[in-house]
């Protein structure tokens, strides 16, 4: 009934050493919804997070095998253009990332990258991205200041603007709020859910109320397997092992 | 805190003697300044301040002194290595930071440190024997063959190519000073927290976006604070320069000339001043070196203390 | 799809010109070091040590007096100037810790390190020098110890700084004095990065040429008399080097090929103490 956005096929992750960091991994994730990767520290999450839009490949050494096929292609293979992948495939991190440039600059340095120089398309596309992140009112009448001149919380509600701003299909959020105080972490997380009407999020976080809060479907690893992937009611209600079960009652992790 | 302990004997004396050493640095700047003051009020009382740096005289038989000419090799040899050099110690510290294989940046690293070790007198040594030749009988030809037909800059490339000159000197520094740029770069583009630019990648930067739009402006006032001592180091290098530019006192047009720098100025006149007022007039420049070197470096550490503080 | 192989390219060049200005420093490396190894071993004999200059303009002759003169020269900047680099940094890290006073030394000797050696050179001159009447080997060895300051009180400070203030806790709990602690704790823990410190400010000094021209100047005859004009390395190969004779040149490149090993012996000497006690950075 729904489609699968993402599908990631017997994939296994080696960084450099060979340290095995995921094995075999199976999972679907369909589009428009919300996933979260969910586990204990180590297990694995944010590495498999990193694979779908290959920022592995940024140090040398790492290695993939299998796929994950995006629209039909698989995009671990040599020949996938990196640049277009990650125009598709857009990420927010831990900590706010702002550039060094204004509120105006940062929104619109994707879209300058692909090659839109119309000023008026600029300001429309930023402001549209602005509204899309809920943070239009709070920074209209100052798109010219430095972004480092906003909250933690607004900065990475604009770190999410900006990747809004190119359009992506796929968002990846690498535990957007754990920097974040309980007010701001409550904004991004109503935005994460609101945004799945417009791309598919696939979410890790180490909150497990959080996964419960917004997900549609949750996975969990451990020891860089996946222990069990299904609807989010069900692992959190009546997961099918015993070591899923294990970690959302908080027996360890 | 730790004053609480000091209550025994032994460790007053030992906090004073430490004092004191660490005082001695103190002493040292305040005592260089005194000094040279002391030393060049002769050349001062007579020649003043404007005249002196105004005056384009360096005549000791007729005993009548002024900086220009000093002050305008220092000023070209250390503009036109810092232009030579600011683009390579830049270059260097990108390839040192994105772009090579983890292999390779430890020996790059210890080249850069190694560049840095080489005492001044070698580099001089070279840029008489070996540099000099190779740009009087290639380089500054070619130069007087291409760029020295464009009208107005060919006034830069007019005379007889020597080798000792300017230009010759200006190419010996910058290679001296390139290590200092590159490694002070380096360590400035290394404060840029690694999310920052995985973060510009996401977007679908390529490796030169993210060094360009991201790595760049965020490292900018360490770069800043490395020009800027780079350039004080350039102002004060003496052998390098006093090798090969020739200790022409003279203000030139052409980069193919012979000129003088306050330092090479010292280096070959000091121990030859045959009155008071000609050694007042050296220790006068050696206090406007000083001078100019100490804002300049103290300007650099502002920045680079800013740049630390940020990250 | 046309702008994105645009600014593939434009990366392309501007990571290739990057990787060209690393390879233009690792070329220059290759060619001074090269040149001075080539010109200097074909000059290279035993006279050069063991004998002293012969009369300008005949050939033969050594430097002995020259390596004797900068050995006695380096070595007593050393005994003056590593003490009170080493105290000094110990006021900074330990008594004045995080005083204001200790900031603002460690900020003006930082300047003072990249302070023109030749104005070192200079102040000594109207020091040591004038009053006397005659250039002496001493007022070397003092301008070359006011160069070392700096560099040793700066490692000292930051190598003092990075040893854990609860090692000292600990001492402190044992009932002994702070002069105790820094000696016996302290000073142990940060004593591999202190003698690097110490080697890398040898480094500096020993190819110093600008604040020895007025201080101990020069002198063609063997002397070990500080009090008297003394012959040092550097100072040798700047006359050899602008004299006119070709056996000049040829000792000045000898001497530079022997001055160059030993800093580079030194610094990579004191880069190799770092990483074998500070893990590999």
């Amino acid at each position: 009934m729904t489609e699968i956005a993402l599908e990631v096929k017997k994939l296994d992750f080696y960084y450099s050493g060979e340290v095995h960091a995921l094995k075999n991994i199976n999972l679907p994730v369909y589009k428009n919804t919300v996933t979260a990767l969910i586990g204990p520290s180590g297990c694995g999450k944010t590495t498999l997070l990193r694979c779908f839009n290959r920022m592995h490949d940024l140090y040398p050494g790492n290695r993939y095998n299998g796929e994950i096929i995006f629209k039909g292609k698989n995009i671990l293979s040599k020949d996938i253009d990196l640049i277009d992948l990650r125009s598709r495939i857009g990420m927010v991190f831990q900590k706010p990332t702002p550039f060094p440039m204004s509120i105006f600059d940062n929104i619109a340095y994707g879209l300058k990258l692909r090659g839109i120089k119309g000023r008026t398309e600029l300001s429309e596309r930023v402001e549209k991205a602005l509204r899309h992140a809920a943070l239009w009112d709070e920074v209209k009448d100052k798109l010219n200041e430095s972004a480092y001149a906003l909250s933690g919380g607004q900065q990475q509600r604009l770190v999410i603007a900006r990747a809004l701003a190119v359009e992506p299909e796929v968002l990846l959020f690498d535990e957007p709020t754990s920097a974040l105080d309980p007010i701001s972490t409550a904004k991004i997380e109503e935005l994460a859910v609101r945004l799945k009407e417009d791309v598919t999020v696939i979410i890790v976080t180490h909150n497990m109320q959080q996964a419960a809060r917004i997900s549609d479907w949750t996975g969990f690893l451990m020891l860089g397997e996946l222990i069990e992937f299904d609807k989010t009611d069900k692992i959190f209600t009546n997961p099918s092992q015993k070591l899923t079960e294990d970690y959302i009652t908080g027996r360890f992790g | 805190m730790p004053l609480l302990f000091k209550k025994n004997p032994v460790d007053i004396f030992f906090s004073v003697i430490t004092a004191l050493a660490a005082l001695s640095v103190v002493v040292f700047i305040a005592g260089i300044l005194y000094i040279l003051i002391r030393e060049s009020s002769l050349s001062i009382e007579r020649f003043g301040v404007f005249n002196f740096i105004f005056s384009t005289d360096w005549d000791p038989v007729r005993e009548s002194f002024g900086a220009a000419t000093n002050l305008f090799g220092t000023a070209v040899t250390t503009f036109l290595s810092l232009l030579f050099a600011i683009p390579v110690a830049v270059g260097i510290a990108i390839f040192v930071t994105e772009i090579a294989p983890n292999f390779l940046k430890g020996p790059i690293g210890v080249a850069i440190e190694l560049l840095a070790a080489i005492p001044s007198i070698i580099y001089g040594m070279w840029g008489l024997f070996t540099l000099a030749p190779i740009m009087s009988e290639y380089i500054e030809p070619a130069l007087q063959a291409s760029l020295g037909k464009v009208p107005v800059l060919g006034i830069l490339f007019e005379g007889t190519p020597m080798g000792i000159d300017l230009l010759t000197a200006s190419v010996i520094l910058s290679i001296m000073i390139i290590p200092f740029t590159a490694s002070i770069s380096r360590d400035a583009f290394n404060l840029t927290p690694a999310v920052v630019k995985e973060s510009a990648y996401a977007l679908g930067a390529t490796r030169w976006e993210v060094v360009k739009n991201v790595v760049i402006p965020y490292s900018r006032l360490g770069i800043f604070g490395g020009v800027v001592l780079s350039l004080g180091r350039a102002l004060g290098e003496t052998m390098a320069v006093a090798f090969v530019l020739g200790n022409n006192h003279q203000i030139t047009s052409s980069l193919l000339d012979a000129a003088a720098t306050i330092t090479v100025t010292l280096a070959n006149e000091f121990t030859e001043a045959d009155t008071d007022l000609y050694l007042s007039s050296l220790f006068y420049l050696a206090l406007i070196l000083f001078v100019l070197s100490f804002i300049t470096l103290a300007i650099a550490k502002i920045f680079l203390l800013r740049a630390e503080r940020r990250s | 799809m046309d702008i994105v192989r645009k600014r593939k390219i434009e990366s392309f060049v501007a990571l290739t010109l990057s990787t060209l200005a690393a390879m233009s420093g690792l070329f220059w490396l290759v060619f001074i070091l090269g040149d001075v190894l080539i010109h200097g071993i074909g000059a290279l004999n035993l006279g050069l040590f063991l004998e002293d200059p012969a009369p300008p303009g005949i050939e033969g002759g050594g430097l002995r007096n020259a390596f004797v003169g900068q050995l006695l020269i380096t070595l007593c900047a050393t005994i003056i100037g590593v003490p009170l680099g080493v105290l000094g940094g110990t006021f900074l890290a330990e008594y004045a810790r995080g005083r204001k006073i200790a900031r603002i030394i460690s900020i003006l000797s930082d300047i003072m390190v990249s302070v023109p050696s030749i104005v070192v050179g200079t102040f000594i001159y109207a020091v040591l020098v004038k009053p006397l009447g005659h250039f002496n080997g001493w007022a070397g060895a003092v301008a070359l110890a006011i160069i070392m300051v700096p560099v040793v009180l700066r490692t000292t400070e930051d190598m003092l700084t990075l040893v854990p203030w609860t090692l000292r806790e600990a001492a402190f709990a044992l009932g002994a004095p702070y002069y105790k602690v820094i000696i016996q704790v302290v000073y142990r823990g940060a004593a591999a990065g202190i003698l690097t410190g110490i080697l890398l400010s040898i480094a500096r000094v020993a190819g110093e040429t600008a604040p020895l021209l007025f201080t101990s100047f020069n002198n063609s005859f063997f002397s070990v008399n500080m009090n008297e004009p003394i012959s040092s390395l550097t100072v040798t190969i700047f006359q050899y080097a602008m004299g006119p004779y070709d056996s000049w040149h040829a000792q000045a490149w000898a001497a530079s090929l022997i001055i160059t090993i030993f800093i580079l012996m030194l610094t990579i000497a004191g880069r190799l103490i770092i990483r074998w006690r500070y893990g590999k950075r």
